[in-house]
């Protein structure tokens, strides 16, 4: 009986262990954030002594612009991957019609092809449409390259649905896009919910190509203006700090509302090979 | 009669194939286009503008004697290699751990403390970490307080360190969603399995590498692939944080070839690399479907 407790009371210490060191970083991140700068060099690791939110207010003014930019060309990229991929997707799965199987591994394929082959000549094509420095730079390639995956997934969920919820709509006379407006968007809305999860953070992280497509200060996202606001506010920690937290916070507060759905998603062994 | 027939048919059809028209479009500009252009381009001096030249696999030939290409892959080799014994063994002991305990309460309050960092954004996690190694930094204010100031030193700006540096972010490496894939693994472990074998004598350690391990190792497989694919082709890092230095002491394929395009406006050669990594990728993920699939649905979950 002994042996047991020791043995549970070494596990608790090794986790508790490992989750102060995965979590510290992000404590040390908020609350150094309301800290001034005296306070910051002189008490370095310590809570604060005094909470300055005017760190915040400082940080808000130079980042708001981000998280504005941020947020229309991620959810207009959400929308329109999540329209499209849907009525695609429930299109090869529950309609047959010439040239579907080929053109629809045409698509799956692209699956194959990683964003290192295409970053150059994108660039070039998005350049030559004259669309550098505009928010569509950004949000036509994301929806392009976001519906790949997303037509996958709801492909094969499309086609496990019985048969019969799309006869009986036949029957009644409805059309191909009534039967998508009233069936298989009604069916489908956790995993269309899942797909928007997935590419509004994905998008909201990306980093790479709106760094190389927009150089324009007041319309870039949050990656590539926090990079901006980083080396600006180098040195003044307190902001620097709250503004780090404050480009998090869309992202914390989408999570809160679904990381609950996210994980179980994961735990319920979605994912497998 | 045949061919009157599918022309029918395709007529038929016709609303269908329009509403695939606005996907095909954006695929064809943004995807197929590009992609063909890429490894057709990778044959040619091309300047992004007007200029280009043919010349064959020069661009190949080149990349293999360039010697900042030589320390590229050296360090994704680094940083591959390191991925994956970091991945495949933190979170899994951490999935482990939790998966170990009695007490289901604290099991379920472990494991959302271990999956709150996957609410902060790539960018603000990477940028903390470059306060971490600056000068001023955290790690350098942790050793001077411990009476280790002699260790101090610009962690991101010594050749020696940049890249140990560049492998330790995340440190301890407990990532939300490989942990999450690691315990969904050992949660559908059916249970008969741990009770026949205490029957036999078995010790929880015995269990955890002939039961534990050997079940999961779809898992396992997953999170491996999937990390040396993201490791080969990612350079988010560098370019947040080295932009591939000191020097090269963390250049990497993704990062030269971003360089080549946009710094030197060699897109020719920036796309022969490109062609170079989708090659790797493509060889790994064919390795990786032939020699994972078989051995893994043994077992079941129900």
């Amino acid at each position: 009986m002994n042996r047991f407790y020791i043995g549970e009371i070494f596990k608790h210490l090794s986790i508790i262990v490992l989750i102060l060191l995965t979590l510290y970083p992000f404590f040390f991140l908020l609350i150094s954030s309301v800290k001034s700068h005296e306070e910051f060099t002189h008490n370095f690791l310590g809570l604060p002594q005094l909470i300055r939110w005017a760190n915040y207010t400082a940080a808000w003014k130079a980042v708001r612009q981000y998280i504005y930019n941020s947020l229309i060309m991620s959810s207009l990229t959400v929308v329109m991957v999540v329209f499209l991929s849907s009525y695609v997707g429930y299109i090869f799965a529950r309609y047959k019609f010439p040239g579907r199987e080929f053109l629809f591994y045409a698509i799956i394929s692209l699956l194959m092809i990683p964003g290192a082959l295409t970053l150059i000549p994108t660039f070039i094509i998005v350049k030559n449409l004259g669309l550098l420095n505009t928010r569509w730079a950004c949000i036509l390639p994301w929806t392009s390259g976001g519906q790949i995956f997303a037509i996958f997934v709801i492909h094969s969920f499309m086609s496990s649905l019985p048969e019969e919820l799309f006869e009986a709509a036949r029957v009644d006379g409805a059309g191909i896009f009534q039967i998508y407006v009233k069936i298989a968007v009604p069916l489908s809305y956790p995993t269309l919910v899942t797909i928007a999860i997935m590419h509004f953070v994905g998008t909201w992280n990306d980093i790479i190509w709106p760094l190389v497509t927009i150089t324009k200060p007041e319309l870039r996202p949050v990656t590539v203006g926090i990079m901006a606001f980083n080396s600006a506010y180098y040195q003044n920690y307190g902001p620097l700090f709250a503004g780090y937290i404050l480009a998090s916070v869309p992202l914390i507060i989408l999570f809160i509302f679904t990381m609950r759905f996210y994980i179980q998603g994961l735990l319920s062994g979605a994912i497998k090979m | 009669m045949k061919r009157s027939s599918l022309l029918n048919s395709v007529y038929k059809n016709k609303f269908i194939y329009l509403s695939l028209v606005p996907t095909f479009a954006l695929l064809l500009t943004f995807n197929y286009y590009p992609a063909i252009n890429a490894l057709y381009h990778s044959l040619f001096e091309w300047d992004g503008i007007g200029y280009e030249k043919f010349i064959g696999i020069k661009n190949f030939v080149n990349l293999f004697k360039d010697p900042v290409f030589i320390i590229a892959l050296r360090n994704v080799s680094i940083l591959a290699i390191s991925g994956v014994i970091i991945s495949i063994t933190f979170p899994l002991l951490a999935a482990e751990l939790t998966f170990n305990l009695r007490n289901l309460k604290m099991q379920y309050l472990y494991r959302t403390m271990f999956v709150v960092p996957m609410v902060v954004p790539g960018i603000v996690v990477l940028l903390l970490w470059g306060f971490i190694y600056r000068p001023d930094g955290l790690l350098n204010n942790f050793l001077t307080i411990l009476g280790l100031g002699s260790l101090t030193r610009p962690w991101l700006g010594d050749f020696n360190t940049a890249l140990f540096a560049l492998i330790f972010i995340g440190f301890p490496w407990i990532g939300s969603f490989n942990y999450l894939i690691y315990l969904a693994g050992l949660q559908s472990i059916n249970k008969e399995l741990f009770e026949s074998s205490i029957i036999d004598g078995a010790t929880r350690l015995q269990q955890i590498f002939y039961i534990d391990i050997p079940m999961i190792l779809g898992q396992i497989k997953l999170i491996l692939i999937l990390t040396i694919i993201g490791v080969m082709q990612g350079y988010t890092t560098q370019v947040v944080l080295t932009q591939g230095g000191p020097g090269y002491s963390t250049m990497v394929p993704g990062m030269y070839m971003y360089n080549s395009a946009f710094l030197y406006y060699r897109m020719g050669y920036g796309c022969a690399i490109g062609t170079f990594l989708f090659g790797v990728i493509l060889f790994l993920t064919i390795v990786s479907r032939r020699y994972i699939q078989a051995p893994i649905e043994f077992g079941g979950t129900k």
